[in-house]
């Protein structure tokens, strides 16, 4: 009884909380995102033979986001299903937007618009282990150019 | 749609860079299929029920990447790679991501 | 060759679902799966444990009454119940291999009694000191030397380890520790009760012994009535006889019926309990 108790509360304070992080992050990523438009990503190899950038620079940015309880649990069911993880999805999505803003910043800090090359690595701390701390790591990284005409 | 992990296209000549377009899917199999892995581990043997599973997984997140690069206007996705990693036990997290591009020509 | 970042819209790397209807959705899938496991599996090796000889559960059981009690008073309170299973033993047709024995736990904060594997019984203090008449004492023994009859513990133990075992290996293939205990405390719940038929087939064969025994049946429902209140005093620690013994309340009404249907008197004198058992 106790433990069903237990249990209860902590998946409504997971799902609680972890309703609250995951609009206040999504409400701050779609600000940031608006704010770093100016940035362009792009994900090819070599820049264009004509870009001759003042700077060229590596810049990483990366993002550990946690699981909460109730997306933990739901994961646990969709398990014994099997079937899309659905409660993981916007997790990841979440991580791989904040590396990238991060990176972002990073590039606009050295007073880049071009950011070539980019890489994305997934991990997972503790790869779900039991009674482990379930966690994504993003990591993005690219190389920035600095334009000819700016003088930062 | 034409989906590469070149950096070029030979004989096409690319108009437009559109940026990074992903596709990621986080998919679990059904218990059955996990007891079955089980088993497997001790006879050895390829796993038929993961493979399948990263297949999915794999489509799946392509047709995701496809549908951004549709949606941005692209009409090609180049250098294209595919990452793996397992977020939680028994489930596959397969991302995918390349440069979506408008080349020239149909 | 021209750059550009296109907005690109949401929800293509998320699906776009609810999280409480998915939630919803996967517990009660869950919780389907589980029934479907326990009645499956349960019927299994329900049907398996019964064939197996009582014999080989007593041995299961080991001797249970090694341990001497020290206690004068402890083995007078013993040598009562023994006296009194005994005397309604003899109204009760067992095999001729089947023994009964009642042991005492000095515990007054549980109000139980319950049989286990080779027809041993076990009553505790809690129960004793609550214990109106030696009536309503002959119906919870009745009742409980009826499950060692019915072989329910064998049955229930059997059920409990097919039943536990196929719900571990699904929570351990899952993968998180919460569902493993979710699912391992919804096996430890199935396992160590006995189901509601064997309850009622206890019951009514109690009652019969009684009405045997005594010649009325007076007292019997006063046992599920005591339960009843103490129930209902202590909403959230109710007596463990409770916890193991589902849907009390219709249980009085239908000695009443049983009773009615065979001819036995709801009325007769009550028996005192035995000076040996009365404690408080």
């Amino acid at each position: 009884m106790i433990d069903l108790i237990v249990f209860v509360t902590l998946l409504a304070l997971g799902y609680g909380f972890g309703r609250m992080a995951e609009t206040g992050h999504y409400r701050s990523i779609h600000r940031r995102e608006k704010a770093f438009r100016n940035i362009l990503l792009i994900a090819a190899r070599f820049p264009p033979p004509d870009l001759v950038p003042r700077k060229t620079q590596l810049v990483a940015g990366s993002a550990v986001i946690s699981v909460d309880y109730f997306k933990r649990f739901v994961a646990g069911l969709r398990n014994i299903f099997g079937g899309r993880v659905r409660s993981y999805e916007s997790l990841l999505d979440r991580a791989r937007r904040e590396a990238i803003l991060r990176m972002k910043s990073q590039a606009r800090a050295l007073g880049a618009d071009m950011v070539f090359n980019i890489k994305l690595e997934t991990a997972s701390i503790s790869k779900g282990r039991r009674n482990a701390i379930g966690a994504v790591e993003v990591l993005a990284y690219g190389t920035a150019c600095v334009p000819q005409k700016h003088e930062a | 749609m034409l989906v590469s992990n070149l950096e070029i296209v030979p004989g096409r000549r690319v108009l437009k860079h559109l940026g990074l377009v992903q596709g990621s899917t986080v998919r679990a199999k059904h218990v059955g299929r996990d007891l079955m892995a089980g088993l497997k581990n001790i006879f050895g043997g390829e796993l038929r029920g993961y493979t399948e599973l990263l297949n999915e997984s794999r489509e799946e997140s392509l047709s995701r990447m496809l549908e951004e690069a549709r949606a941005v206007g692209a009409n090609a996705v180049l250098n294209v790679r595919f990452s793996t990693s397992s977020v939680a036990q028994g489930a596959a997290e397969l991302f995918a991501y390349g440069t979506a591009v408008v080349l020239e020509g149909e | 060759m021209q750059y550009e970042n296109p907005e690109i819209p949401e929800g293509i790397n998320v699906t776009p679902e609810h999280h409480l209807k998915e939630f919803a959705v996967l517990v009660g899938g869950a919780l389907a799966l589980i029934l479907a496991i326990v009645l499956l599996l349960g019927w299994l090796a329900e049907s398996i444990a019964a064939h197996i000889p009582f014999s080989y559960e007593q041995e299961i059981a080991g001797d249970l009454g090694g341990d001497t009690p020290v206690d004068a008073t402890q083995v007078a309170i013993e040598r009562a119940l023994q006296t009194l299973a005994d005397g309604l033993v003899a109204h009760m047709q067992l095999p001729s291999e089947m023994r009964i024995h009642v042991h005492y736990v000095d515990d007054a904060d549980t109000v139980n009694a319950f049989a286990t594997l080779g027809g041993n019984v076990i009553v505790f203090r809690g129960l004793l000191e609550q214990m109106p008449s030696e009536n309503a004492l002959a119906m919870v023994m009745a009742h409980e030397i009826t499950h060692v009859q019915h072989r329910d513990p064998i049955v229930s133990l059997g059920r409990g380890v097919v039943v536990g075992l196929a719900l571990a290996a699904i929570a351990g293939v899952s993968g998180g520790d919460l569902t493993d205990s979710v699912f391992g405390s919804a096996g430890t719940l199935t396992a160590l009760s006995f189901n509601r038929a064997q309850e009622s087939a206890a019951d009514a064969s109690a009652v019969a012994t009684l009405a045997a025994y005594y010649g009325h049946v007076n007292g019997a429902a006063a046992v599920f009535d005591l339960f009843a209140r103490l129930e209902a005093e202590q909403p959230l620690q109710p007596p463990a006889f409770m916890a193991s013994h589902p849907d009390s309340g219709d249980r009085s009404t239908s000695i009443a019926a049983q009773a009615h249907a065979h001819g036995w008197p709801l009325t007769g004198e009550l028996t005192p309990v035995p000076e040996a058992l009365r404690l408080q």
